[in-house]
């Protein structure tokens, strides 16, 4: 907590004050959430398998998905063609790449996309994800630090992972994946003048403190491998009482109501068997919850490389292609494959400028939305089991310092951290280095 | 972790760059690990492995010159020279191309190796091998929730999905993480429950309706709405007024069933939800099917001679009830809608496949579809439903007395009261018993929260949730004092997760209060009562799902031009085939072999269809003989698995293959390397060229053979099979040449072949995958010991798995007693 003027006891107030409301701690508490003035917004969208590469003179070239051209001097393909209105809010990236990742398997990479970590038989350990270091440098200024999201919900397994998001430690961020969920999450009833809402978080409060003690307790009894499992426990309890003295503040200021013809459009009932109708109502919520300002860091894995374990596997499927995902994508090298990998990969394009759209219609006190915000989209393979220049677009952010309208090809040997150092620096939280980075990448602002 | 100072270089060895230094630690790891090992292994080391592991190079990410030797030091040690010992055994290192070494060296190599390993693993044994504490995994929380609260409540509706681990099961300790999410959720559920289970104020008003025929105008979709019900037909009835939104209902169907002879039953489909403007929402409330108790019927003992035609007395009146819960399904916002109400919808499910009759609308009548009589199928009709709710034995209801039980000192003491109450229910959420010190920490928290609470039913409900969100319900903990064993009650724990996925009842509770659990009779006697006992059910549905990785099913979608009319309700069939096969060698106490081969299948009707076996009625799977010509008999021939490992077009030979040899015989291959080069296709017409073609040319390639070679046989051999697991019509080459030439054509003698070959391995296999369930974590070397014991037992006892289960539970790692015996 940076302000510490505000910063009360929480147990000397849990213990002390009954059930009397309105208390002044309460305004006061409230009057030094910062406001929205300087909202730096970043969220990152993950596909899986990578996208249709045809050589640039075959027949199929215009299914290619990196543009024709180079810097400012470029034209979309096929694939990217629904992104042209917003051609100068936007640079396409290519040739970058996680370095470790070129060394780890050939599905293996969706886990590290925004983290940069080297997993493998050795070791599958993460480490902290791009989104979970903003979320803990500036998540206390919304009502929720992150919004994880991907098709498939909670973490899967190491190297098939259905997050994106790592925290400080490493360890996963359960994603969201029922949209009615999220809605209520972010968007419910709101309970700010409910005195039930009230009672229930004063005495969360003192449950996680005591449950806290006990656990210590029962620690205690436990061998030196079972207390590093169950520091896990701990630890959640910890960071859960924190989220009870956030959502305490919170609670005196009025969430932002939805307007109706925002809860019209929500398909909150859409489900992963009818893939665009969801891939969109992912994309709404997540509109939203930065429209409202109820947070201002997201991840959204909307296919991953879990393949047949996965529920977006059959996406392709399921809207009229003739195989999976991971099939589709090994079939990228063949004549007519090209052609059907770029189809699959305009439907997916046209989803993210529909995005892009809602982030530029909607304004904040600095202007669009969009402007005021990163978007990261893209892979970890280019096509189906490279781990190398991945396919990655950059949008928005054009108010944090960004130049757009370029199609950049980036040396190979420039690790994909770089960027992120970069993107950490836009959004004013300066770091010398991510991951294995060697520098940033300043020519996004020149 | 092994500390640096004992690592031995051997590549600073090699290449005689010896310092001073490392040449004493030379000698002091030498001492410790006796002389023959490195004087045995080192030159080996140096001559035929370090070229490929070695400092340049790390083929397969392997680096044997700097592994550590002192076994002593850490069991990883020894496991990871047990990796080297493996693939000596199998005759993959040093592979095919590589200067080979001679039988002689070989043997030499080995032994030395082998020597090392297992004396490591009698020191590991003898300290125990360790299981962390183990959270429920969703499916146990949500059981263990409503076998505790009494309450059937959707408890895994807000969860993270689960990770499985590297061997695919869902209950092992080290996967499943603890997140702040996951404890929020916990604790958002908990008050959920509590606030159902503890009610207030007086009992709801019950509401009850009678419906007799269809109530709505104007439905949406092609359905002829009816009392009569075939395949196109309806009963759909809205429920309008104070219907409740919360609590216990039923629906009372009354009915009766017009059978047909060599056909199946009618299959009653009664689901509850609403029409909001776009589309209509449904949750399924039940599927029943519909026999006549008064007639004798063969249909579903297909063996036995058919019945003697129709029967001619009238169909029977009977009334089918069936509860669930309002707010377990989609309810519509009252007020809001052009379609207000709660909507019962009943069809009659059963289906024979047959190309359905076209309907028409019927101008004079509305508008309505109309479908004509299809006088060979089964029908239902349905003289009336009843609709009730909510609905309660007695108010407050037994869910809610079981907890605030009725006591005078309630009104006099409350706080004797209130821990009394804490105590039983901590007691049974804990399954273990509670010291007084714990239970007066809970009965402070109550008071502290008291006064901010209205009423005190509300003050229990939050109390209880803090006993819902503590680590001794949410894990299964074991404490570190070895010698003793796990307590009596953790091992009652242990058992009902195991065979129940949830806690244990009062009988197991009470042995293990009594301590009579470390009775091998008693053990026994429990054992057979809970695998008799219908939540069994789980770990028969758990174990299978999860060995053999069958739930993936549900993510492979069925191309629908390549199988015209497939329906995806089959797959779960299909799962339900091969849960019921392993249900039936169990029950039935027949031979785990006839996993690999038998000369039946259990099978329901619909599977029956699915395979074109004909004579088989109604949803009840049953053991059906098969002849040769069928080609079934054995999970090879199973559409389960079959169906999942393919691409949902077509089949997937190296799925297949993996599948085998990881599930079926622990011998998972390596995964792919990092970066594989995409096939450089010589042949342009690679794309149309078939799998099998294709394969082929994968197997030519250089990097890509060495593990394809000894892979793909085992995938092609199932080439009889299709995507969807059907006997392929038209002619296919599924002849496998496994390495060394060994020749395998087609499903058949793919059977033969692992019976014959690998029955050993696969039963070692079964073994260790049960093992695993059982134990909840990963097999480590220092089980290895209790696998084969248990493996030569499971051979003695004709390979029972009743046995089996009797014997695991045994072990000292089951027990958590070590793991020597």
């Amino acid at each position: 907590m940076k302000n510490k003027s505000w910063h009360l006891d929480r147990r000397t107030f849990l213990m002390g004050t009954g059930v009397s409301l309105g208390l002044p701690w309460l305004d006061c508490m409230a009057a030094s959430v910062p406001k929205d003035s300087q909202a730096k917004r970043f969220c990152a969208m993950y596909f899986g398998f990578g996208v249709s590469l045809p050589d640039e003179k075959s027949e199929q070239a215009k299914w290619r998905w990196f543009p024709k051209g180079e810097g400012k001097e470029y034209q979309f393909n096929d694939s990217l063609a629904p992104l042209e209105t917003f051609r100068d809010r936007l640079t396409v990236l290519g040739g970058l790449s996680h370095p470790h990742g070129r060394k780890m398997g050939a599905h293996d990479t969706a886990d590290t996309f925004l983290t940069g970590a080297l997993m493998n038989e050795k070791s599958l350990n993460n480490t902290v994800s791009l989104d979970q270091v903003l979320a803990k440098a500036n998540g206390d200024q919304t009502r929720f630090s992150s919004l994880v999201m991907s098709t498939d919900g909670g973490v899967g397994e190491p190297t098939r992972s259905s997050t994106l998001s790592y925290d400080a430690k490493g360890r996963p961020v359960p994603a969201l994946n029922q949209p009615r969920r999220i809605f209520e999450r972010f968007f419910g009833v709101g309970d700010a003048d409910s005195i039930a809402e009230r009672r229930r978080l004063k005495s969360q409060s003192v449950m996680l403190d005591r449950v806290l003690d006990n656990a210590r307790s029962l620690r205690r009894q436990l061998g030196k491998q079972d207390q590093d499992k169950f520091d896990e426990y701990l630890s959640s309890v910890r960071e859960i009482e924190e989220r009870v003295e956030t959502s305490q503040r919170w609670l005196e200021i009025p969430r932002r109501e939805l307007r109706d013809e925002e809860l019209q459009m929500l398909k909150l009932d859409s489900d992963e068997n009818a893939p665009f109708a969801f891939i969109r109502t992912m994309y709404d919520l997540l509109y939203l919850a930065f429209r409202t300002d109820s947070v201002r860091v997201a991840t959204y894995q909307i296919t991953n490389m879990a393949d047949g374990s996965s529920k977006a596997g059959k996406f392709p499927q399921l809207e009229g292609f003739k195989d999976s995902l991971h099939t589709l994508a090994h079939a990228w090298d063949k004549p007519e494959g090209a052609e059907i990998l770029g189809k699959w990969d305009r439907l997916m394009t046209e989803q993210l400028s529909h995005f892009l759209e809602r982030l530029a219609s909607a304004q904040d006190q600095n202007g669009a939305i969009l402007d005021n915000t990163l978007v990261l989209y893209g892979s970890s393979n280019s096509n189906t089991h490279n781990n190398n220049n991945y396919p990655l677009i950059l949008a928005g952010g054009q108010n944090l310092g960004l130049k757009h309208g370029r199609y950049l090809k980036i040396e190979d040997k420039v690790p994909l951290s770089n960027l992120f150092v970069t993107m950490l620096d836009c959004m004013g939280t300066k770091r010398e280095s991510f991951a294995d980075s060697t520098g940033d990448l300043s020519e996004l602002r020149s | 972790m092994v500390n640096d100072s004992k690592l031995l270089r051997l590549a600073i060895l090699g290449a005689m760059s010896l310092s001073a230094m490392s040449f004493s630690l030379f000698a002091q790891e030498v001492a410790q690990t006796g002389r023959s090992f490195g004087e045995t292994v080192l030159p080996i080391v140096r001559s035929h492995c370090s070229s490929c592991h070695g400092l340049q190079k790390q083929e397969g990410d392997f680096r044997i010159d700097s592994l550590a030797t002192d076994f002593n030091a850490d069991p990883k040690v020894a496991e990871q020279w047990q990796r080297i010992l493996k693939a000596l055994e199998k005759g993959e290192m040093p592979p095919e191309g590589a200067k080979p070494l001679r039988s002689a060296k070989r043997k030499k190599f080995k032994d030395a190796i082998a020597r090392e390993v297992d004396d490591s693993i009698q020191k590991i044994g003898k300290n125990g091998t360790h299981s962390v504490p183990r959270r429920l995994n969703r499916v146990e929380y949500a059981n263990t929730m409503r076998d505790l609260l009494g309450l059937d409540m959707d408890y895994g509706r807000d969860l993270p999905t689960d990770p499985p681990s590297q061997d695919g099961f869902y209950n092992n300790g080290q996967s499943l993480q603890m997140s702040a999410e996951q404890l929020q959720c916990y604790l958002d559920t908990a008050r959920r429950a509590m606030d159902k289970v503890i009610v207030n104020g007086p009992a709801p008003k019950v509401f009850k309706h009678e419906f007799n025929k269809c109530n709505v105008g104007g439905w949406k979709g092609d359905v002829e709405l009816s009392n009569r019900l075939g395949r196109q037909q309806e009963f759909i009835v809205k429920v309008v007024g104070d219907y409740p939104e919360e609590g216990e209902f039923v629906i009372r169907v009354k009915l009766s069933a017009n059978l047909k002879q060599d056909i199946g039953f009618p299959l009653l489909e009664v689901s509850l939800g609403y029409r909001p403007d776009t589309e209509i929402l449904f949750g399924e409330v039940a599927l029943v099917e519909i026999t006549d108790p008064t007639i004798e019927d063969a249909r579903s003992t297909p063996e036995e001679s058919k019945g003697e035609g129709e029967s001619h007395h009238e169909p029977l009146e009977q009334v089918v009830e069936l509860r669930g819960r309002v707010e377990n399904f989609p309810l519509p916002v009252r007020g809001q809608g052009k379609f207000p109400g709660l909507v019962i919808k009943i069809r009659n499910a059963y289906d024979d496949g047959s190309p359905l009759p076209k309907g028409k609308k019927e101008k004079e009548n509305g508008n309505k579809w109309v479908y004509p009589e299809e006088p060979n199928l089964p029908t239902l009709q349905i003289h009336s439903v009843e609709f009730e709710g909510p609905i309660f034995d007695q108010w407050p209801p037994l869910m809610h007395r079981q907890i605030l039980f009725d006591s005078e000192q309630r009104n006099t003491d409350e706080k004797a009261y209130v821990a009394e109450v804490l105590h039983r229910f901590m007691s049974k959420a804990y399954r273990q018993p509670v010291e007084h010190s714990e239970v007066d920490r809970l009965l402070d928290f109550f008071i502290s929260i008291r006064p901010e609470f209205p009423t005190f039913e509300e003050t229990i409900r939050e109390t209880l949730s803090m006993v819902l969100i503590s680590p001794r319900f949410l894990y299964l903990m074991v404490p570190s004092n070895k010698d003793s064993g796990i307590d009596d009650s953790a091992l009652a724990a242990r058992l009902s997760f195991f065979l129940w996925s949830t806690m244990p009842d009062n009988e197991l509770s009470e042995h293990a209060t009594q301590g009579q659990l470390r009775d091998s009779d008693r053990m026994s006697q429990q054992v057979e009562r809970m695998l008799k006992d219908d939540r069994s059910t789980q770990f028969v549905e758990q174990f299978t799902d999860q060995w053999l990785n069958i739930d993936k099913l549900e993510n492979i979608s069925v191309s629908p031009e390549r199988f015209k009319g497939f329906d995806d309700r089959i797959k779960k069939e299909m799962r339900r085939e091969t849960q019921q096969f392993f249900k039936y060698l169990l029950d039935q106490d027949l031979s785990a072999m006839n996993l690999l081969r038998s000369d039946f299948v259990v099978i329901n009707e619909k599977m029956a269809k699915h395979y074109g076996i004909g004579g088989v009625w109604g949803d009840r799977f049953r053991e059906v003989e098969v002849e040769p010509t069928l080609h079934r008999g054995g999970l090879l021939g199973q559409a389960s698995l079959l169906l999942s490992n393919s691409t949902g077009r077509d089949s997937h030979p190296v799925r297949r293959a993996v599948w085998i040899r990881d599930r079926l015989l622990n011998d998972p291959p390596s995964p792919p390397p990092a970066d594989v080069p995409t096939l450089k296709e010589a042949d342009p017409n690679f794309g149309q060229l078939s799998v099998r073609e294709q394969l082929e040319i994968h197997r030519s390639t250089d990097s890509c053979s060495r593990c394809h070679r000894s892979l793909d046989p085992w995938g092609i051999a199932l080439e009889n099979f299709d995507a969807v697991g059907r006997w392929r019509v038209e002619p296919i080459d599924a002849t496998a040449i496994f390495p060394g030439g060994r020749k395998v054509e087609g499903f058949e003698q793919l059977r033969e072949h692992l019976v014959s070959e690998y029955a050993s391995q696969f039963a070692g296999s079964l073994v260790s995958r049960l093992l695993t369930y059982a134990l909840g974590r990963k097999l480590e070397l220092s089980d290895q010991p209790t696998v084969n014991k248990l493996t030569a037992e499971f051979a003695a006892d004709g390979y029972q798995l009743k046995s089996l289960i009797q014997n695991v539970v045994k072990t000292s790692a089951f027990q958590y007693l070590g793991t020597a015996g």
